[in-house]
């Protein structure tokens, strides 16, 4: 009896196993792997380290609250380019109304709904005035960069508020507070993605918008909650940098969005929406942060490290270029329509 | 005169033959059927004309030389011009450009030279009898006319070969008849001209020889002139379908009035009246543009109507979106299904659960098992052939694809199911299988609306048919009261 119990248990492993072996992300994760053992020996056995761990964890955790709504747009079919504006627009304001003696309870919670807010505007001009994505949040970056200037009249904004700090540079059990919001945060919509009603529909708008509708998905509410979705977490991410350099800077958070749309597009979400999953957005996340830190490491003039991103986001297009000419050639060699 | 042969062609994909030993010869001066049933193996015959698949065995011979085409465009350049049923015309720019795409004539200074691209084109437009310019920009051109402009495309550069896939689909019938005449001057050039298409009657128009094509082999070629349709379908499906809608095991009993649309009008239809029944079969009949569909998007919700009552069960019903459609029990299958029905790289599970994800929600979640045994239960009652329910559905054939849809809407089960030109672009034996479902449906009280462009289809199939024109209904007929020529008159002249 145990003997078949656990031999059905080694199948289905095997069977998972294979299926990982099968998917998108072996690739992935090969590259991770192949990323971390090339710095390692590069660095002498100083990346791979547990303090250098942490380090690019901590460098992961604001650009991957963005990460989890440029993953849900990207496979919806659609795009945000204002996050980076929305985070120094958080900051500053965070950092604004936490000098005037409020308590960061109050505080953040005023700041998120602004987020959300910002990213209600940005669903109305994509749904109901029907700009293209790419468009209407470009304009949105400008306008909400722009107001953090004004908010602040272009100062940094320092805050002194001990028990705000903490949110930036405590740690519990030895992780920082900013990396546990950040896995939490991810953990949680990987669940969102993957087994909700809610999750589905964006898969399906993003493969299909019109036969979506015409099922019966209301893509106008579940676009709208993903430009919601993202401008908060945008918001999220702007208080908690506000928090770790203890100043609201509206110059902070530039290109924040690139990077996310750079470690989606690596994670192997198609651009033309509903393929790709958050998991494998997070491994591209770690892909991008691991190279970046070992960059530097190795004492990459810093202007490079832009160079290098940008040669990233190419390779990672290119990635996605591939694949689809894979997936074509794999539809070509199945049954011919006609 | 030219002569194409192929000789012993063997195509295999992942775990099926799609051409096995295929020997087939055409001639020029002639047009050349090819028909068989989705997946018989024309397209893919078509696609190794084209350079697109490389045979594992077999050659081809054109004018007795043998040829390997690596590309289309070797094929191309080779003297083979393919028209597919998506026509690939730029819209944006002028017929003249779309003509002459890949060879524009530039003067000495790399600039375009349109005065002799424009009378070149004119030339070519000239021999087909066109009546437009070759000026005018695609986009203002009728479908039938971009068609040509397809068609002299391929032609002005003097093929030996002409294939037509499916070109009617999107033609109306005087466009068609247009079509014909082009088809016939290819003809008489003594080019080889080759014809893909579902539709018999065109067959019979057209064509001098038919290839019948089955499960990726050559079945036979017959004289079109010495055969039947009766032969071919039976040749094509290997075996006697016999009457189709003689066999169907209808629903006699007819219930309550369960959908009543009153004066419901808006942009595209005007004052539409009707009642369906619990359990019938109710045809929509008219020409394309006649407002059919128009009209069934309005009752659905995905377009506004500015004035009209809809009635469910009796009851004043509103709706302004599918979602409420849907919750109110009506079911819309579209007739774009690549456009509007299937989510062609999710799974086939997730195209079965998406009308119905709320009532499968656990704990916040959807449960999955729930969603696999809807999966694999409507995979066995509408015998949707998929290797298992994961399987993208853009990877079925077109009959399959449609079962899926049909499997969606029944999952919301719903009291009026509409269907938009259900079989189009599906195989006999796949419309046969659905015919079946639709009579099935209407006995479990089901009330079913079919919208076909089909005469013999709405005829055979529904209960009583209304016929459209120019967005108003023009009449209605009972089922074995009327002959073509009546819903024709309709559909055409609206009296």
């Amino acid at each position: 009896m145990g003997e078949i119990k656990t031999e059905s248990w080694m199948k289905r492993r095997l069977v998972n196993l294979k299926g990982v072996l099968k998917s998108d992300k072996i690739g992935l994760i090969i590259a991770l792997i192949a990323i971390i053992v090339v710095f390692q020996v590069l660095t002498g056995n100083k990346f791979f380290t547990g303090k250098n761990v942490i380090n690019i964890l901590i460098a992961s955790s604001i650009v991957g609250l963005v990460t989890i709504g440029e993953s849900f747009l990207l496979i919806s079919g659609q795009v945000d380019l204002s996050p980076g504006s929305v985070a120094a627009f958080s900051g500053v304001m965070v950092a604004l109304l936490l000098s005037s003696g409020m308590s960061m309870w109050i505080a953040i919670p005023i700041v998120i709904v602004c987020g959300m807010i910002i990213g209600f505007i940005n669903s109305l001009l994509v749904t109901k005035l029907k700009f293209e994505p790419f468009i209407a949040t470009l304009a949105t970056m400008s306008v909400f960069r722009g107001l953090a200037y004004i908010l602040c009249e272009g100062r940094a904004i320092f805050v002194t508020n001990d028990k705000f700090l903490k949110l930036g540079a405590g740690r519990i059990w030895g992780i920082p507070i900013p990396v546990i919001i950040f896995f939490v945060m991810f953990l949680f919509f990987i669940i969102v993605s993957s087994k909700t009603r809610f999750g589905r529909s964006v898969y399906m708008i993003g493969g299909n918008a019109n036969a979506a509708r015409l099922a019966g998905i209301n893509a106008f509410w579940v676009r709208s909650r993903l430009y919601i979705l993202t401008s908060a977490l945008a918001a999220l991410g702007g208080i908690i940098l506000a928090a770790r350099m203890s100043t609201g800077q509206p110059s902070a958070s530039v290109g924040l969005e690139f990077d996310a749309v750079t470690a989606v597009v690596l994670g192997g979400v198609a651009m033309s929406g509903g393929i790709g999953t958050l998991s494998g957005s997070l491994i591209g996340l770690f892909i991008m942060q691991a190279f970046n830190n070992g960059l530097m490491m190795v004492n990459v003039q810093s202007f490079w490290q832009t160079v290098a991103r940008g040669v990233l986001l190419i390779a990672a297009l290119s990635f996605d270029y591939i694949r689809n000419r894979q997936r074509e050639a794999k539809e070509k060699q199945s049954l011919p329509q006609n | 005169m030219s002569k194409l042969e192929f000789q012993n062609i063997t195509k295999v994909f992942p775990g099926v033959k799609a051409l096995d030993n295929v020997s087939i010869t055409a001639h020029g001066g002639e047009v050349t059927a090819l028909v068989g049933e989705n997946g018989a193996g024309k397209s893919t015959l078509l696609k190794v004309l084209n350079g697109d698949f490389i045979p594992e065995e077999g050659k081809y011979i054109i004018d007795g030389k043998e040829r390997h085409f690596k590309s289309p465009r070797e094929a191309i350049h080779a003297g083979i011009g393919i028209i597919y049923q998506e026509r690939q015309v730029v819209p944006y720019l002028s017929v003249a450009e779309n003509i002459y795409m890949d060879e524009i004539p530039m003067n000495k200074f790399g600039i375009i030279d349109f005065k002799k691209l424009n009378s070149d084109a004119q030339k070519v437009i000239d021999e087909f009898k066109l009546p437009f310019k070759p000026s005018v920009k695609v986009k203002d051109l009728s479908v039938a006319y971009q068609q040509m402009v397809e068609i002299m495309k391929v032609y002005r550069r003097n093929p030996k070969i002409i294939a037509f896939d499916e070109p009617t689909a999107a033609l109306s019938d005087t466009e068609i008849n247009e079509l014909f005449k082009i088809i016939g001057q290819l003809k008489k050039k003594g080019i080889i001209v080759l014809y893909v298409s579902h539709r018999m009657k065109e067959i019979f128009q057209i064509t001098d020889k038919v290839v019948i094509m089955k499960d990726g082999c050559h079945v036979d070629t017959l004289k079109t002139s010495e055969t039947t349709e009766i032969e071919i379908v039976k040749l094509m499906v290997g075996r006697s379908l016999g009457d189709v809608f003689g066999e169907l095991d209808r629903n006699k009993k007819l219930g309550d009035t369960i959908l009543s649309v009153r004066n419901l009008t808006n942009d595209f239809v005007k004052d539409i009246n009707f009642d369906l029944k619990a359990g019938e079969v109710l045809g929509f009949s008219g020409l394309v543009g006649a407002g059919r569909t128009e009209t069934m998007r309005a009752i659905f919700g995905v377009d506004k109507h500015e004035t009209g009552e809809i009635y469910l069960e009796g009851e004043k019903v509103v709706i302004k979106n599918p979602k409420q459609a849907i919750e109110k029990g009506l079911a819309l299958c579209p007739e774009d299904r690549k456009d509007e029905g299937i989510v062609g790289e999710r799974s086939v599970k997730e195209n079965i659960s998406v009308s119905i994800l709320k009532k499968i929600i656990k704990y916040l979640m959807l449960d999955k098992r729930r969603e696999v045994n809807l999966a694999e239960d409507s995979v066995k009652k509408f015998n949707i052939r998929t290797p298992h329910i994961n399987k993208k559905i853009i990877e079925l054939s077109g009959g399959n694809q449609q079962k899926v849809i049909l499997a969606r809407w029944i999952a919301t089960n719903p009291k009026v199911l509409i269907l938009d030109e259900p079989t189009k672009g599906i195989d006999v034996g796949a419309k046969s299988e659905i015919y079946k479902m639709i009579c099935a449906l209407a006995k479990e009280g089901i009330g079913v609306i079919v919208i076909s462009s089909e005469l013999p289809e709405v005829m055979g199939l529904c209960d009583r048919v209304i016929v459209m024109c120019s967005g108003k209904i023009t009449g209605q007929v009972m089922r074995g009261e009327a002959k073509e020529e009546d819903i024709l008159q309709l559909a055409m002249v609206g009296m």
